[in-house]
């Protein structure tokens, strides 16, 4: 089987246009698009607002259609409704049924996936743990927090054991604490060997977590590559040493010429405002005995 | 490769199941309720003002009166909120990018508001019949000979004239449920459905004057409107029934199995629209 057959996800040549007027005036959101995620991937989906990640999205879950070219996943073609049987979704600032307890929400996504009646309280209750959401999980959905609902919205895309997972901005308006959270939540999805298609404007987030990204602007493919390989600066190296006196830099700079090296800069390092924050806000997530059971 | 997926009866009920959880959860759905109810009952109290018809007559008709004026009104609301809140709160993005069918929504929703419906309709004309027949208990206390016969009220017409009324509600819902799937705000879908609603209720009119009108657009307009549009006076069997005369088990069969033919045909169309639509 060729590469995109096995692939998780197999974009080929994605256009799509959207009518802006019965005058027949278009707009292209995505221009020509390909690419190929493979089973066990993290990858991350950048770009700026406009450059066509969600249209992307929406084309791959068939929730539009492409002007041009194909989506599919697993090698099913993105227009038929068994391509989304293995995928999570949680859509871009997830607007929940708000009438619906936490536990109700979750039951009803299991319901709809199909997860066998026998197990389905189990398992709700194991995904609703896994998120940190046990105690509140009976309080409607509209006292929860942006936070609590990325994190109800990541339980109803894992509630019925899918292999791939798409999440779209999973922490857009959502406080570094939950942020992280989530964070920690999405790196536990990947040591589980789950495929996460993940869009995000959080830079920094998205090299923590991905193993390849795409960078897309105005609908086309600018970029992309593994994230070790773009953000590693080749033929250098970071030394850090504790203790060592000012006065001594210039003795290691002649040793490392010496040796036909030389040491570009002697700089303190630094730590994140991010992480500044969560240590002094809160703890972040602590691994949570549903880890294993959520599998 | 992916399990196959099949039409699933089952995801439409937890679909429709949610959507009475919605429609109970929402005020307006009980507002109505009580306001039908209230007025059904209250009947008795404005009974003073019937002009002379009789005191049965009165509540009866007062009560269909209320069945359907309010009916009408909770089948296009409902079903152009429940429905459309789906899309304007984009929680039909979450729904859709699970294996679900766009008929499979569509239907599940249908399926809800006719629950919904049905619920109305069962209350409604349940405290009709409970206000008719204590009415009627007490006038053949008051006034026996009256009575010589047993009672005066066919309560089997007017439980027929109930379920009756829940199909052409349930069409009325289809048909909003055809303007929803591919209006872009809930405003449109209501007013647009409520225009077609007079339109079937006026369809006789243009059924009865297309051949009396000359040639030209007039009587173009009126052939049209008599072909497309269902007509709703066929589910007006009340005033028989309010007279004291029996429902023709014919004539509720005709308006059920025409009824039943719209809204399957507006089902239909609302499905094709649907999938048409990008979300």
């Amino acid at each position: 089987m060729s590469p995109a057959t096995d692939a998780a996800v197999a974009v080929d040549g994605l256009t799509k246009d959207y009518l802006l007027s019965v005058r027949g005036l278009r707009v292209r959101a995505v221009d020509g698009l390909s690419l190929v995620v493979q089973p066990g991937q993290v990858f991350g989906l950048l770009g700026p607002n406009g450059s066509g990640k969600s249209t992307t999205i929406k084309v791959v879950l068939g929730l539009a259609e492409p002007t041009l070219g194909s989506t599919s996943i697993f090698g099913v073609s993105s227009r038929e409704a068994r391509s989304r049987v293995d995928v999570g979704y949680l859509p871009e600032n997830p607007n929940f049924h708000r009438f619906l307890s936490g536990r109700e929400l979750v039951t009803f996504y299991a319901r709809v996936c199909g997860v066998d009646r026998a197990r389905l309280r189990d398992r709700v209750d194991e995904v609703i743990e896994w998120v940190g959401l046990k105690d509140a999980a009976s309080r409607r959905l509209s006292t929860y927090s942006k936070g609590m609902l990325q994190r109800i919205g990541l339980a109803q895309a894992v509630v019925h054991d899918p292999r791939l997972l798409i999440l779209d901005e999973p922490t857009a308006g959502v406080d570094p604490v939950g942020s992280a959270e989530i964070g920690e939540l999405i790196l536990r999805l990947k040591a589980q060997g789950k495929t996460i298609v993940l869009s995000s404007h959080l830079l920094a987030q998205v090299e923590g977590l991905c193993d390849r990204i795409a960078i897309l602007n105005r609908g086309r493919l600018v970029l992309e590559g593994g994230v070790d390989e773009l953000v590693t600066e080749k033929g250098r190296d970071a030394l850090i040493v504790e203790g060592l006196d000012p006065s001594l830099a210039g003795d290691l700079r002649a040793w490392l010429i010496a040796r036909g090296a030389d040491l570009v800069a002697v700089e303190k390092p630094r730590t994140t405002l991010d992480r500044i924050f969560r240590d002094h806000v809160a703890p972040s997530v602590a691994p949570s005995a549903g880890d294993k059971e959520a599998r | 490769m992916s399990a196959s997926v099949r039409f699933s009866p089952a995801r439409i009920a937890v679909i429709a199941e949610l959507t009475v959880l919605e429609a109970v959860r929402q005020r307006l759905f009980g507002a109505l309720l009580v306001l039908a109810a209230g007025m059904i009952a209250g009947a008795q109290l404005l009974r003073e003002f019937n002009f002379g018809s009789s005191e049965l007559k009165f509540i009866t008709d007062f009560g269909f009166g209320a069945v359907t004026l309010f009916g009408t009104i909770l089948a296009v609301v409902t079903a152009a909120q429940l429905f459309f809140a789906e899309i304007e709160n984009r929680t039909a993005l979450t729904l859709l990018a699970k294996p679900v069918f766009r008929a499979e929504f569509v239907l599940g929703k249908f399926a809800g508001v006719a629950v919904v419906l049905a619920l109305f309709v069962v209350v409604t004309t349940g405290a009709l019949v409970t206000v008719l027949w204590m009415r009627e208990g007490a006038l053949m206390e008051v006034a026996p000979e009256a009575f010589e016969r047993g009672r005066l009220v066919h309560y089997g017409s007017v439980v027929a004239f109930g379920a009756l009324q829940w199909l052409k509600f349930a069409a009325i819902a289809a048909l909003t449920l055809v303007v929803a799937s591919f209006a872009n705000t809930n405003l449109y879908s209501v007013v647009i459905s409520f225009l077609i609603v007079l339109i079937c209720h006026l369809q006789y009119l243009a059924q009865e004057s297309w051949q009396k009108l000359g040639s030209g657009l007039a009587r173009g307009a009126a052939l049209l409107l008599a072909s497309v549009f269902p007509n709703f006076q066929m589910f007006s069997v009340g005033d028989r029934i309010a007279a004291g005369q029996p429902i023709d088990p014919a004539v509720l069969g005709g308006s059920a199995a025409y009824g039943g033919l719209y809204l399957a045909v507006f089902l239909a169309l609302a499905i094709h629209l649907f999938r048409r639509r990008e979300i």
